[in-house]
């Protein structure tokens, strides 16, 4: 598609020129050749990223050709990169037939017209892959190319939702981030000071408003959110008590299990989840179950990780892992916030208690945290200072958990009277200590603001009010936006980079979608992404993606770990023996396991079918909602889908129980055997795809004789995230 | 024997009767409540319409049994018709509608063709009645259409059966005054047996 | 939504299976689940049931191109204006309500199935543990309280709306107009107008289980517009000519006997 928009002109000019890195002009080091880009160390498999940089002048200001004509600017670049990927090699790789993929490339390609909009909207079909984050990019490429960034009914849209992936994510449940995004640290990162300096980025455009030059507020803001008054300067706010992450290190679920299974994990929490089902390669799992020592689950229903020592195969006796199973309760049962992909956090309301003995999230952890303090304060130990000097007050009058404090403590207050005098003004501001914090733009780095997340500074006005139980209904706009509705971060901006939609001169490029315009001297619309003036204004103005240091969109995206631009790999089990395009058949930075579960069979007669994995509508994620009866009698029980054409192959007869294996495991289940799945032919070779929901285990509903999906699926992920590669392995199947 | 009294029907013949009528009797009245809802009210007198469905569904059963004794005993004598003398008293309609002259009157035998034709409509019917009864009871597994005319038929059966039921009553009871004791005592006077079956009268008396 | 006669749109063109309502009505309705297998399909349970009252059918077809076609129908009881279950409901515990919906009064029914025969759409369910046939009621509960049926409320895409009739069949013609392509409006036209439309991106044709010409079985129609009359008719007509039988011939008394008295030889 990529080719296609270039080579028809599709994009939007003005918008590919100035709004992003199309027009920077990369290193003359940088380059790509049979699959890898430049400093690839074939030893350690991984990238040595100093090539991938873009031309700056002697006073650090990006060198740009805005005719886009230099053969070194990033546009050039990007054609020749993606000069190969015509329309008949994408059609023999993915299997898709020309007429399909043109008419998706010319729908999609309209939309670089200025006054049109495209968006993507995106979910684990994308991203369960080795090359998951670089699907992604591929179409942020696409979106910048045809100026649908920052624009009404733009954007990128990761699906999210229902399990509050985007709240959760904003506040850190993955392993390389503490809320809001902010960084790990790491052991040579000993000091605040040097942790700041890492992570705070420079520009020296002054053009560019680098909003991560504030990094030093968000992150002394955090420290005095999580310790209170215990975090002074002097302490270093309690940098030094944060817990740190190796250099280099990766801590994914993936990785936690490869380590567990070496012994080396005496303990492990696992909280409303079901690992035993959901992590892939599960009988790696459930044998690192079984070496630990202690294991504590938090969950609404039994599931087949909190009884994994009872499960198939496995011999109680022979398990000496301590297991506690604690009764959570679902949202429906406690209130708190929730954060939706357009990153609006919503207030949700307690409809019900939880039932018998079934406490919240926030009460359990209060309770267990409650002993862990009282046990250290009495028995000291190695060290004891980030337990103790935590903030722990999040109870109500009744001892019970306080959502509304902990969000309140996430927000943000002034942690003592800030009086901002402007003398050429005349205005002074008075913001007392205790107030809410009304926005990022007004923390400190000085310890005199406290926010657990500096994203969600500004969901609580000064006065208290709680923004996130808004529910108003006006929308001036007629976009969709209501403003007045709960809180979206940041600064209830609706749109991030909206800016974006408009001209140099502050016009909207749709002008019958108006996100934002300038009028006389301020933006109206959405919450503008700052309130600088448009970019003719050359003293004053700057350019719209102010979260990058450069304040541009990345057409070349040198973040990436395996390449600033996309390159096609296959998956590392596939049904092609070799790369359609080169001699890297795959993702070369993926990080491969060396346990003994951990094989794999690429383009194996054994394992002939290409299998990707899915979720039923009707369950959840690993499938508490099995326990639901009547959800369980919409989708009973696991199933494979598999084309006529393939069925008629194996002799199959549709409701017909089948075996599924793969080089790693085997479950069983009933055959669908459906049109919806057609064999297609991927360069010259007809493959086969069957498709299984992964929602299904051995413990639920009685009687199955079926286990978990995920017994078939490979540890192995994209190296940006370490999100397993669910969507793409070989299986054989066969009458059960 | 009584004197000047002749034995019309034997005890058997009696009970078999009687748990026909009553239980078509029955059927009529607990049909009609459940076609007409201004007849509900013997509904609620059976404590709910519920019940009165099982009470016409049991005594359909007694019907069908009843019926399939009073085929076996009657067919020969009710079922069949003898020509011409039937035809000449159906075409006179038995003298009950206008006068007839004695002359052209055929000698009636033990059942009148006006009889036997009750007894042809009740034994064809009620079989009929008894076999599309038991499509609505136990509808389960059977098209759709055929029982929609299951329906049809048993509907039809009452507007058959009803009017043929009254006649026999009003005829067996005030429109003929000596028959009714035929189906209680047995016994009937012979002068109404010669008024009303000569024939069947002459051939007893042989 | 009170005192409106009110009709339930469901266009199929925005269904996505989702099931949202099926699951909203077992919820709201209080019905319990059945224990099921997979059967080689996304629709489950197989069929309606006593306590399933609305489903979505899967269907798949091959349209144009030898392109699949996976095709969704919510199923459940249309609400009938000519409704063939009150028609042979023997003792009215199927009624038209305010609304025009068919409710079920479940003190009434007493499990005779007719209304299963009778059926065009094959709705009602017949539960032999109560002796009670059950279906759809379009949530008369909620209406009443001024509530859109819980099908409706679940519905996330907007696939299924309720509103005043005139207005609901309006809008479905425009949406069909819209989706042009062989798209067509069900329901208006038959048994004097369902209350439960549906926009068809394909020929009513097509969809599995749903009649092409729904229309109230010719047999019923005999049955209660003929035979039920005619039942009266010769109920009160054979009653009166024998009143006046009575009254113009009199009864037929035995002629006294004077022939010669055998003695009553049997």
């Amino acid at each position: 598609m990529i080719k296609y928009i270039i080579d028809n002109n599709l994009i939007h000019e003005e918008y590919v020129k100035y709004y992003t890195n199309a027009s920077f002009i990369v290193s003359p080091d940088f380059s790509f050749n049979d699959g890898l880009f430049s400093g690839f160390n074939q030893e350690t498999g991984k990238y040595n990223k100093a090539t991938w940089t873009t031309m700056k002048d002697e006073a650090g200001i990006p060198v740009r050709d805005y005719t886009l004509q230099d053969p070194q600017c990033v546009y050039q670049m990007l054609k020749k990169h993606y000069e190969r990927y015509s329309l008949d090699v994408v059609s023999s790789v993915t299997g898709v037939s020309k007429e399909d993929l043109l008419t998706v490339y010319k729908a999609y390609g309209a939309t670089g017209a200025p006054d049109k909009a495209g968006t993507e909207c995106y979910a684990l079909g994308w991203t369960h892959h080795t090359v998951g984050s670089q699907n992604i990019r591929c179409m942020s490429i696409i979106q910048l190319l045809l100026g649908n960034m920052g624009i009404a009914g733009g954007g990128i849209n990761a699906l999210r939702g229902e399990p509050n992936v985007q709240g959760s994510t904003d506040h850190a449940i993955l392993y390389n981030i503490l809320p809001g995004y902010l960084k790990m640290p790491t052991p040579s990162l000993q000091t605040l000071a040097e942790y700041n300096e890492k992570y705070t980025t420079k520009s020296s455009d002054p053009m560019s408003a680098n909003w991560y030059q504030n990094y030093p507020k968000y992150s002394v803001s955090f420290l005095k959110a999580v310790f209170g008054e215990t975090a002074t300067p002097e302490d270093e706010f309690g940098y030094s008590w944060l817990p740190k992450m190796e250099d280099g290190k990766a801590y994914s679920i993936m990785h936690l299990f490869d380590v567990m299974l070496t012994g080396k994990v005496e303990g492990f929490v696992c909280w409303a989840a079901n690992c035993a089902v959901s992590t892939p390669n599960s009988n790696k799992v459930r044998n690192a179950l079984q070496k630990l020592k202690w294991m504590v689950n938090v969950n609404i229903f039994d599931n087949e990780t909190a009884s994994f020592w009872k499960g198939p195969g496995v011999n109680p006796a022979n398990v000496d892992t301590e297991c506690f199973l604690l009764p959570g309760c679902p949202t429906i049962e406690k209130q708190g916030s929730q954060a939706n992909s357009g990153r609006l956090i919503q207030w949700a309301y307690q409809a019900a208690n939880p039932p018998g003995d079934a406490l919240s999230d926030g009460d359990i952890m209060m309770r267990i945290m409650d002993e862990i303090r009282a046990l250290y304060a009495k028995e000291g130990g190695a060290s004891p200072e980030p337990i103790l000097n935590l903030k722990w007050d999040y109870r109500d009058a009744q001892g019970k958990f306080d959502a509304v404090k902990c969000a309140r403590q996430i927000a943000g207050h002034y942690t003592k009277d800030v009086i901002i005098e402007d003398a050429v003004k005349g205005t002074k501001e008075v913001n007392l200590k205790g107030e809410n914090v009304p926005g990022f733009p007004k923390l400190m780095a000085d310890g005199s603001t406290s926010s657990g997340n500096w994203l969600c500074a500004g969901t609580f006005d000064q006065k208290g009010v709680n923004l996130m139980q808004r529910r108003g209904k006006d929308d001036p706009t007629g976009l969709g936006l209501y403003l007045n509705w709960a809180y979206a971060w940041p600064m209830n901006r609706r749109v991030i980079y909206n800016r974006a939609s408009c001209d140099l001169n502050g016009k909207p490029y749709n002008p019958k979608r108006k996100l934002l315009e300038w009028v006389g001297d301020k933006w109206v619309g959405d919450v503008a992404d700052g309130g600088w003036p448009p970019m003719a204004n050359k003293e004053k103005g700057k350019y719209p993606f102010i979260m990058k240091a450069d304040g541009v969109g990345s057409v070349f995206g040198p973040g990436m770990v395996e390449g600033p631009f996309s390159e096609h790999y296959e998956p590392m089990e596939g049904p092609l023996e070799k790369h359609p395009l080169s001699s890297r058949r795959t993702n070369p930075a993926v990080t491969i396991f060396k346990s003994e579960f951990d094989k794999f069979a690429n383009a194996d007669a054994k394992f002939p079918y290409v299998c990707t994995t899915y979720s039923a509508t009707e369950h959840w994620c690993t499938g508490f909602t099995r326990w639901q009866p009547w959800l369980l009698e919409a989708m009973p029980e696991a199933y494979i889908e598999i084309s006529e054409k393939l069925a008629g192959e194996l002799g199959l007869k549709n409701g017909e129980r089948v075996k599924v294996s793969s080089v790693r495991g085997s479950t069983t289940c009933v055959a669908m055997v459906t049109k919806r799945m057609t064999p297609f032919k991927v360069e010259g070779k007809t493959v086969h795809e069957v498709g299984m929901p992964f929602n299904y285990g051995w413990l639920w509903p009685e009687g199955t004789k079926d286990d978990a999906t995920n017994l078939l699926t490979p540890s192995v992920g994209c190296p940006n995230t370490f999100c397993p590669e669910f969507k793409a392995f070989m299986v054989n199947i066969t009458k059960a | 024997m009584k004197k000047g009294m002749i034995k019309a029907t034997s005890g058997f013949e009696r009970l078999v009767h009687w748990c026909l009528a009553l239980s078509c009797l029955t059927l009529c009245f607990t049909g009609m409540a459940m076609m007409y809802h201004s007849m509900d009210f013997i509904g609620d007198m059976m404590g709910g319409m519920g019940n009165l469905k099982t009470v016409h569904n049991y005594t359909g059963v007694v019907f069908g049994v009843a019926l399939i004794f009073a085929i076996g005993m009657w067919w020969k004598e009710a079922g069949l018709f003898s020509f011409p003398a039937d035809w000449q008293w159906i075409s006179c309609a038995g003298g009950y509608l206008w006068h007839v002259d004695k002359d052209k009157m055929p000698q009636v035998g033990k059942y009148n063709p006006g009889q036997k034709i009750f007894f042809l409509v009740v034994a064809l019917y009620g079989i009929i009645m008894c076999i599309s009864g038991y499509f609505m009871w136990f509808p389960e597994g059977y098209a759709k259409g055929l029982l929609q005319n299951m329906y049809l038929l048993h509907a039809l059966g009452f507007v058959l059966i009803f009017p043929f039921f009254f006649i026999h009553l009003y005829l067996a009871t005030i429109g003929v005054p000596g028959s009714a004791p035929a189906m209680f005592s047995g016994w009937v006077t012979r002068a109404w047996a010669k008024t009303n079956h000569p024939k069947w009268l002459k051939e007893i008396e042989k | 939504m009170k005192g409106l006669e009110l009709v339930k749109l469901i266009d199929l063109s925005r269904c996505t299976a989702c099931r949202g309502c099926q699951i909203a009505c077992k919820q709201w309705n209080n019905l319990p689940a059945s224990k099921t297998n997979n059967f080689g399909s996304y629709q489950n349970p197989p069929d309606l049931q006593w306590n399933t009252w609305t489903l979505i059918r899967f269907q798949e077809i091959e349209g144009q191109n030898n392109k699949v076609k996976w095709l969704f129908r919510k199923d459940g009881c249309m609400h009938c204006t000519d409704a063939a279950c009150i028609k042979v409901c023997p003792t009215q515990a199927l009624y038209h309500t305010e609304f025009g919906s068919v409710a079920v009064d479940y003190d009434r029914c007493i499990g005779c199935k007719a209304c299963i025969t009778a059926c065009p759409f094959d709705v009602p369910r017949y539960d032999s543990v109560t002796n009670k046939i059950y279906k759809c009621d379009l949530c008369y509960s909620r209406l009443k309280a001024n509530q859109p049926p819980a099908c409706v409320q679940s519905c996330p895409t907007g696939a299924l709306q309720i509103g005043a009739k005139d207005e609901m069949i309006a809008k479905a013609y425009k949406r069909a107009q819209e989706l042009g392509d062989g798209a067509t409006v069900y329901g208006d036209k038959y048994v004097d107008g369902t209350h439960v439309i549906y926009v068809l991106p394909q020929k009513a044709a097509v969809y599995e289980k749903l009649p092409d010409r729904p229309e109230v079985p010719a047999p019923i129609l005999v049955w209660k517009d003929v035979l039920k009359p005619l039942g009266l008719i010769a109920t009160g007509g054979v009653i009166g000519a024998a009143i006046v039988h009575y009254v113009t011939h009199g009864p037929k008394a035995p002629i006294e006997d004077n022939s010669n008295d055998q003695g009553g030889a049997v």
